[in-house]
């Protein structure tokens, strides 16, 4: 078991979103076809595989990376985390910003309805502790339920939503406990339900929960202060009739405890319905409250981490678009995509040789980039002027300040790249032109080659500008979402333009020539809407102002074409992508493939491919050299296995018990009996031979083994109908 | 049950004014210094104050008959009496009438809800709490007098605090006799209230206790007691193999029109504007429904919309302004009828950020209506669209028909195959669609699963790419094989939002079988997501 | 108003009658052949003659069995003073054997001022349990173990039921087991090896007759003279209820009573109901009284319940009955809606709506039992693929129809036509 749980529980404590893998696993695991369609594929995967796994602060990748000197691995190391930290704490940030009106909006809901709760009479404390309940009116037993829809169908990104939610509400006094749909399971229960319940008010498990504990305790805290609220996170997974009943039941004591409802739907309103039957659901008065879909999220994370750079990292073109399309395709979640993010970072460092000096990089002062590493220093120059994106444009000398120079106009034209993206994502934003989309476009690099190309004859004539950027626009014309957001701009009606302008202005800040364009174009829009103003004042001629207008509407309209242009000659001057700058490879990820493999490799061909070439990993001499069979200094779990390669999916636990012990015991004999199928010589020759193996011990090796197959999901146990089979479920690589 | 006490409101804003503004401070430091007042004997009896039998009658309207039997079955001061039944439909007020008319008579009682008290033990623990005047609490950790679960220990426990009880109130009434300040409780009875014994009948074991219930007066043979059941359903829903000893039935019948009027008017602040508001809406919704609590959630938005015309809510309508009024709420009228469950979301309850969506799903609001909108309101990955639709497929064709529908070419020429395939329904169209009525979607493995979600996908795949214009560059190296990654995960995904149920096992091999709970309009509106044609694949359709 | 207090005070005292059995029973116990008599002859003899015995009594509830066997206990009891102990069980409550053995255990205890610890075994408490018989036995005490609800003890292993008729065999020990059962083939659930140690004594309780309901009618309602009653009113009373009893109507309306039960605890309910119609103001019972009391004891649930439905549920409930009638083995919401659309599309009625109402409309229904789901397998699956039938037939269906005030003409028209 040993090599594949290295392969599918990763070790090191940094990259905890991959702790999800060994359930991963597991569901891989069911069925038999299934993984026979995931079969085809590279057997390199695995080897890439394996290394990601492992942390790149292991000695063991540094080593298998490609990176040899040794000394650096801790710069690396404290690169990544540098990197990382910032990144991850930029996420929260976006995060909290997403939810923070909306959690807002809830907390005040729940204290509206709290006070109209309260309003309507509140009992005093010999009445609360009562059994019967307390009615004053038709309405009275309904409970305020707040439904939070998270526009997702997975919920594992908005677990930590409702956690946050949970202490917003109770750093504003609210009573609130956290209860999940494991809470509500058809098995334990109400009972269950109400102990979880009660465990997170109280702090205290009970024998035997009941809802007149919890009334007393809540009189207990100072009665009727503060709300109590309870939060079911996954209301799809509940158990319905659970549920129903604890609506119920809570709507007995509705007036003698002010509990409010706030239910997490992850689909529609109609699985409410779906769920609890009317009885139960008239009892709800409902309120909707929507957090950002996920689309929204990742635009915002992506603006936030990838195009206007919080840490120096980001990624090539095609990764982009291989986040891309996991995100869309394959799970919409976040967490995923931040997995990705942050597998790509750690490849990257342990990939790369110099991207240690990210961090440097990422530092606002970029001069001792290198200081930090003094050791080996030529090494890195030469590592550094033979990165391909460096001889690409061939430059002769090498030295020191080119690659400063180098280093720091590719920090400067990041950041321009940034900022033409910014703008035109300000520009598309009310058309449905997604952020993702804009930046893996952004980041196209043949798409930029082609604009470079007339962007040559655009600068030596002057006047042939207009001309140029006809081209330019037959060129954008093939490439979608650019062109689009360019149309966009040009039938923009006025409030919006110089609306739109201000935006740019905020966006372009800092930077000096795209800045001075941005102002100009405001001034003058400014001076054109004032004049047309002017001229609707002073000549009250029907005819003249219709002309004004007129004129007025042409003044847009050439406002427009400027801003037109304005935005095409920063695509095209400005928004050079990140593959197209020298020494990118330093701080930019490209390499898709070792990313895929890490991200959706399927570990049960690991497992087999691992069991089977074992000696790939522990690389003893003993057994390399034995192809394919057998060898009793094996691990015994690759024997079994070895073993089951010659059955079908059904195997014989005694030929199988007899060939193992076989090969445990001899070898060399036990492959003269798979050619004579008889167990019955070999026993009392192996007895004859081997005193120093007991069977029990064989037996204990045997059955341990097999234990460790069915864990791994190769096997399935002898059913009751067939005792003495068990059946393969993993065939073939 | 009943929701319908207005005195009851208004003496509770009375002793709100008077004890509960100095309680409330007084409890504040009873909580600091953590020692509630000890119970008394006289917290056996209805916490207000007395009411006359005169506003007894007038605070529940429509039950004065009822009224009438109960008093007079539960008799004068110390007589004994035999068990009650008291029956009726949900929300007909049932367990208000008894809570008032203990009030009135100021007896002393216990009650206990079948409801509240999910199981025999808390129903019992929870019954001796109240005879034992026992209060959980932090000081005893929140735990009952006595611990007890079997019905045998409860009849013992049971009988010994009766018994205190009891002498415990013939001591009162002897020092009461003597002055009268003191206690307002009267009789030497106690009243054990069992509500919503309906539920027993779901409990485990309740083959028995069920039976025990109705014979305790007979077991436990203590003429102070008095037994008065409350429950849903009519007593012959409970009749064991061996039956039991009835009590005396009482039946509260559901509120006709006439009493749902008295009961909306009561306590409104413009009886005029109201009535003349029911006169609209009342008799259309008693068509559907005949409860006061369903009623009252429906009536209440219908009316903010009667007063929206409306300055000030003061005046008595006049005829004219009541046609024009009624003709203001006559569009909300019908679709408030067809809904059952209204979800309020108030403007500003969305950020800007998601308003769009926010008027998307304003016409989802209606609950168990097919919403009208053409694109799912919520994120689903390209991949688990295509489970759900395959998932849907595998549960609403019928298996034999996968080899047709998709073959290894996905169905490219499935048209012809198509055609024979429903010819060959034509005859059992009739018993299938019964069938499908009647089933439900049908169950599938996850094999079956699995290989039309690899058929669907690598027909749609090469179409996806042109019908994705952006996308062509986008979409290089996501192929077949990386949708096909993790699937499983995805099914589960789709488990957990409920789109598959997992059934049981297969009784031939142990594999689990899935079934779609997806409605067909979601699906239609994923496979629209998706332009992807379903209906060319749907069985018979 | 002194009459009043007149009135409630014979109002207290008849419901204390009725609610105590052993006054209720009293009058059977003169009379030589009634089980009174026999039962008292087993029980006496087996306490002189100092041997084991044991009795079953069968007969339908409310009969008066544990009524009559209190009489008897508690006549015994005078008779034989600290001659007798006897342990009470009953079915319900201690159908297991260990909490019955242990509840033995404790009545012994109290009975013979003993400690009663919660905390001792099965075992120990059956050991103690036939040490305290031979104990007794020796003593000349008799220990009468009553078994209330024999039936439920029958079931299971009948461990209890052994080592009781067990013990009895050996000759130190001197006890009456009687079993109370309304199951009249009580004894044949017993094993053989309990059966073969039971002795087949079964006394049989019968409703009574006519004459019997007229006497204990009598015996019941007529005020005694010697009370704290005033003479003149007592005598008003009396003579004001016999002409009463004496009446044709009276008559029918006890007969009517016995036709559907004729149980004495039904009558005991029948009289306790009329009873309290009685008005105090004239202090006298009235025929009305009775006629009310018979309309609020017997009932007919399934038809208040029609009445109570909306007219949807009716139109929901028509729908499934055609679908019975057209002999469909099994339907489910989804079906229903489907017929309710036909109906609609047939007749435009003007109450059409929309699936969720009606949706609402059938669990309605289910909550008040008129209808019910086939099976109790399935929760898995949502309400309206359930197969559901009918609770009620089709002359309770008609005949609800018929009463419901504004009911729709054309359910009226599709349940005449159908039939």
């Amino acid at each position: 078991m040993a090599p594949s749980a290295a392969a599918n529980s990763p070790p090191s404590p940094e990259n905890t979103e991959c702790n999800l893998q060994p359930f991963f696993v597991l569901h891989k695991a069911l069925p038999s076809n299934s993984e026979r369609k995931s079969m085809e594929k590279t057997a390199s995967r695995k080897r890439t595989r394996r290394r990601i796994d492992l942390s790149p602060s292991s000695p063991k990748s540094s080593e298998q990376s490609e990176a040899e000197f040794a000394g650096d691995h801790h710069l690396r190391t404290d690169a990544f985390r540098y990197v990382w930290s910032k990144i991850d704490s930029t996420i929260k940030n976006v995060l909290r910003n997403i939810n923070a009106d909306v959690f807002n909006d809830i907390l005040f809901w729940v204290q509206e309805s709290f006070n109209t709760t309260c309003s309507c009479g509140m009992p005093d404390r010999a009445k609360a502790t009562r059994s019967y309940p307390v009615v004053t009116g038709p309405l009275s037993k309904q409970i305020y339920t707040g439904l939070v829809f998270t526009q997702n169908m997975e919920l594992v990104d908005d677990l930590l939503t409702f956690k946050d939610l949970g202490l917003h509400l109770t750093s504003h006094g609210c009573h609130v406990a956290n209860l999940s749909s494991f809470d509500f399971s058809a098995k334990n229960g109400i009972d269950g339900c109400l102990r979880g319940l009660l465990r997170q008010f109280l702090l205290a498990n009970l024998d035997v929960a009941d809802m007149s504990i919890l009334a007393s305790w809540y009189i207990d805290q100072g009665n009727y202060e503060n709300p109590m609220v309870v939060i079911i996170d996954d209301m799809e997974r509940c158990c319905g009739s659970v549920l129903s009943q604890f609506i119920l039941m809570l709507s007995e004591w509705t007036v003698k405890m002010p509990i409010i409802l706030i239910v997490g739907v992850a689909t529609t309103v109609d699985a409410l319905s779906s769920i609890l039957p009317s009885y139960a659901l008239q009892y709800l008065s409902c309120h909707k409250f929507i957090l950002g879909s996920p689309a929204d999220r990742m635009e915002a994370v992506i603006e936030a981490v990838l195009v206007k750079q919080c840490s120096g990292f980001s990624v090539g073109h095609n990764v982009a678009i291989f986040l891309r399309n996991y995100f869309f395709r394959q799970d919409g979640t976040l967490t995923s995509f931040v997995r990705a993010l942050k597998i790509a970072i750690v490849q990257h460092i342990s990939m790369e040789p110099l991207s240690f000096m990210l961090k440097g990089l990422s530092d606002e002062d970029s001069q001792d980039l290198w200081s930090e590493s003094p050791v080996f220093l030529p090494e890195l120059f030469k590592r550094a002027f033979d990165l391909p994106s460096f001889r690409r444009n061939e430059l002769t000398e090498t030295n020191e300040e080119i690659l400063a120079r180098g280093l720091s106009d590719l920090k400067r034209l990041k950041e321009l790249w940034s900022s033409a993206v910014m703008c035109l994502y300000e520009a598309g934003k009310g058309h449905k032109i997604t952020m993702f989309d804009l930046y893996c476009e952004t980041l196209d690099p043949e798409l930029h080659h082609s604009r470079v190309s007339d962007h040559h004859l655009g600068l030596e004539t002057k006047v042939g500008m207009s001309s140029s950027d006809h081209q330019i626009r037959e060129r954008l014309q093939n490439c979608g979402f650019i062109h689009q957001v360019i149309r966009k701009v040009r039938d923009l009606p006025e409030v919006l333009l110089c609306q739109l302008l201000k935006n740019w202005e905020k966006h372009t800040k800092g930077i000096i020539e795209i800045h001075a364009k941005v102002r100009e174009l405001q001034s003058s829009l400014k001076f054109e809407d004032d004049k047309g103003l002017k001229q609707g004042l002073t000549d009250l001629s029907k005819r003249q102002k219709i002309q004004s207008n007129f004129n007025i509407e042409k003044d847009a309209k050439r406002l427009n074409e400027k801003t037109t242009e304005l935005i095409i000659w920063m695509v095209k001057n400005y928004m050079l992508p990140i593959e197209c700058i020298p020494f990118h490879e330093i701080i930019c990820f490209t390499n898709v493939s070792k990313l895929q493999s890490a991200l959706i490799g399927d570990p049960r061909r690991t497992i087999q491919v691992d069991l089977l070439e074992f000696h790939k990993i522990l690389k003893c001499k003993c057994c390399s050299k034995s192809g394919n069979n057998p060898l009793p200094s094996m691990h015994d779990t690759s024997i079994m296995y070895v073993l089951t390669q010659e059955h079908g999916d059904l195997i014989n636990l005694h030929d199988w018990y007899q060939s193992f012990k076989a090969s445990i015991l001899h070898p060399r004999i036990k492959r003269k009996h798979r050619l004579k199928h008889s167990p019955s010589p070999k026993k009392k020759m192996d007895t004859s031979e081997s005193r120093k193996k007991s069977e029990a011990s064989v037996q204990a090796q045997f059955s341990r083994a097999v234990t460790e197959l069915q864990i791994t999901g190769l096997l399935r146990m002898p059913t009751k109908r067939r005792p003495d089979y068990v059946q393969r479920v993993a065939f073939g690589l | 049950m009943g929701k319908e006490e207005s005195p009851q409101v208004v003496t509770r804003r009375t002793t709100r004014s008077s004890s509960s503004s100095t309680p409330n401070s007084k409890n504040l430091e009873t909580t600091k210094s953590c020692n509630p007042q000890p119970m008394t004997i006289n917290d056996l009896v209805f916490g207000d104050e007395h009411i006359s039998f005169d506003d007894l009658i007038s605070s529940l309207p429509g039950r004065r008959s009822q009224i009438h039997e109960l008093v007079r079955l539960l008799g004068p001061l110390n007589s004994p009496t035999i068990p009650l039944f008291i029956y009726g439909g949900t929300s007909t007020g049932k367990t208000s009438v008894v809570l008032q008319i203990f009030r009135y008579l100021n007896r002393p009682f216990v009650y206990t809800s079948c409801r509240t008290c999910y199981n025999p033990r808390v129903l019992f623990e929870s019954i001796l709490n109240q005879l034992s005047l026992h209060r959980k609490d932090v000081g005893n950790g929140y735990s009952s007098a006595k611990r007890c679960e079997r019905p045998s220990d409860f009849v013992n426990l049971l009988r010994e605090a009766l018994l205190t009880v009891v002498n415990n109130l013939k001591g009162h009434l002897e020092n009461s006799s003597s002055k009268k300040s003191i206690g307002r409780i009267s009789g030497k009875m106690v009243y054990l209230i069992i509500d919503n014994l309906e539920l027993v009948r779901e409990w485990d074991k309740s083959a028995n206790l069920l039976p025990f219930l109705f014979k305790l007066y007979a077991i436990l043979m203590l003429p102070e007691v008095g037994l008065v059941y409350i429950s849903n359903t009519s007593p012959d829903t409970y009749y064991s193999d061996t039956g039991y000893i009835e009590p005396i039935p009482v039946y509260f019948p559901d509120y006709t029109e006439e009493d749902l009027r008295q009961i909306f008017l009561r306590n409104q602040a413009n009886q005029k504007l109201y009535s003349s508001f029911l006169e609209v809406v009342l008799r259309p919704f008693c068509r559907t429904t005949r409860r006061v609590d369903e009623l009252s959630a429906a009536f209440s938005p219908l009316f903010k919309k009667y007063c929206e015309p409306l300055s000030d809510l003061g005046i008595s309508p006049s005829e004219e302004m009541k046609r024009r009024l009624f003709s203001h709420l006559q569009p909300h009228i019908m679709p408030s009828l067809n809904e059952v469950f209204k979800i309020s979301s108030r403007p500003s309850s969305e950020g800007e950020s998601n308003k769009e969506k926010a008027n998307r799903q304003g016409c989802t609001q209606r609950l168990r209506g097919c919403p009208a909108i053409d694109e799912i309101d919520f994120h689903m990955s390209t991949s688990a669209k295509y489970l759900l639709i395959s998932a849907f497929l595998a549960s609403r064709n019928p298996a034999t028909l996968d080899a047709s529908l998709f073959d290894s070419t996905g169905g490219s020429d499935n048209r012809k195959r198509k055609r024979n395939s429903s010819v060959k329904s034509m005859e059992h169209k009739e018993a299938a669609e019964q069938e499908l009525l009647m089933k439900g979607p049908g169950t599938f493995p996850l094999e079956r699963l699995l290989a039309i979600f690899q058929c669907i996908t690598s027909v749609e795949e090469y179409t996806l790419e042109e019908e994705e214009p952006g996308t062509n560059s986008l979409g290089v190296e996501s192929g077949d094989s990386g949708l096909m990654s993790d699937v499983l995960l995805q099914v589960s995904s789709l488990c957990n939002a409920n789109f598959i149920s997992k059934g049981g096992s297969c009784p031939l091999d142990g594999s689990t079988r899935y079934r779609s709970t997806a409605s067909e309009d979601m699906a239609l509106k994923v496979a629209r997501s998706l332009k992807f044609p379903l209906s060319k694949y749907l069985y018979r359709r | 108003m002194g009459r009043e207090n007149l009135a409630g005070e014979a109002l207290i005292l008849l419901r204390s009658r009725l609610c105590n059995p052993k006054f209720v029973f009293s009058p059977f116990s003169d009379s030589a052949d009634s089980n009174y008599s026999k039962l008292k002859f087993i029980l006496s003899s087996s306490v002189t003659e100092a041997c084991n015995n044991s009795v079953l009594l069968l007969g339908p509830r409310g009969c008066g069995k544990n009524a009559v066997l209190e009489l008897v206990i508690e006549d015994l009891l005078k008779e034989y003073p600290d001659m007798i102990s006897v342990i009470k069980l009953n079915g319900l409550l201690h159908s297991d054997d260990n909490c019955a053995v242990k509840e033995i255990a404790r009545q012994l205890c109290v009975e013979h001022q003993l400690l009663f610890s919660k905390m001792v075994s099965f075992d120990d408490n059956t050991q103690f349990m036939i040490g305290m018989l031979r104990e007794c036995g020796l003593a000349h005490k008799t220990v009468m173990f009553v078994l209330d609800e024999f039936d439920l003890f029958a079931q299971g292993k009948q461990r209890l039921l052994y080592c009781l008729l067990d013990a009895m065999q050996s000759v130190t020990s001197q006890a009456v087991v009687i079993g109370v059962s309304c199951r009249l083939d009580a004894d044949q659930l017993l094993e053989k090896r309990v059966r073969s140690r039971f002795s087949h004594r079964k006394l049989l309780f019968l409703p009574p007759s006519k004459e019997d309901l007229q006497r204990l009618i009598k015996h019941i309602l007529v005020l005694p003279t010697d009370s704290s009653l005033p003479h003149d009113y007592v005598v008003e009373f009396n003579a004001k209820l016999l002409n009463i009893l004496a009446k044709e109507r009276f008559k029918q309306i006890i007969d009517t009573l016995s036709n559907s039960d004729s149980t004495c605890s039904n009558l005991l309910r029948f009289l306790f109901s009329a009873v309290c119609h009685m008005d105090l103001k004239s202090g006298f019972l009235l025929i009305e009284n009775f006629k009310a009391a018979l309309s609020s004891i017997q009932r007919q649930p399934k038809l208040e319940g029609l009445k109570d439905c909306s007219i949807l549920e009716l139109y929901m409930l028509v729908c499934m009955w055609r679908l019975e009638v057209r002999e469909q083995d099994s339907y489910n919401f989804n079906s229903v809606m489907k017929e309710y659309r036909s109906i609609h599309d047939s007749f435009q009625t003007s109450d059409y709506y929309a699936r969720n109402v009606c949706l609402r409309a059938f669990e309605h229904l289910l909550e008040r039992e008129l209808i019910s789901f086939m099976d109790h397998r399935g929760h898995n699956q949502s309400t309206e693929f359930r197969p559901a039938k009918l609770l009620i037939s089709y002359h309770e269906l008609y005949q609800g129809l018929k009463s419901y005030r504004s009911c729709p003409a054309i359910l009226q028209k599709l349940i005449d036509r159908e039939r």
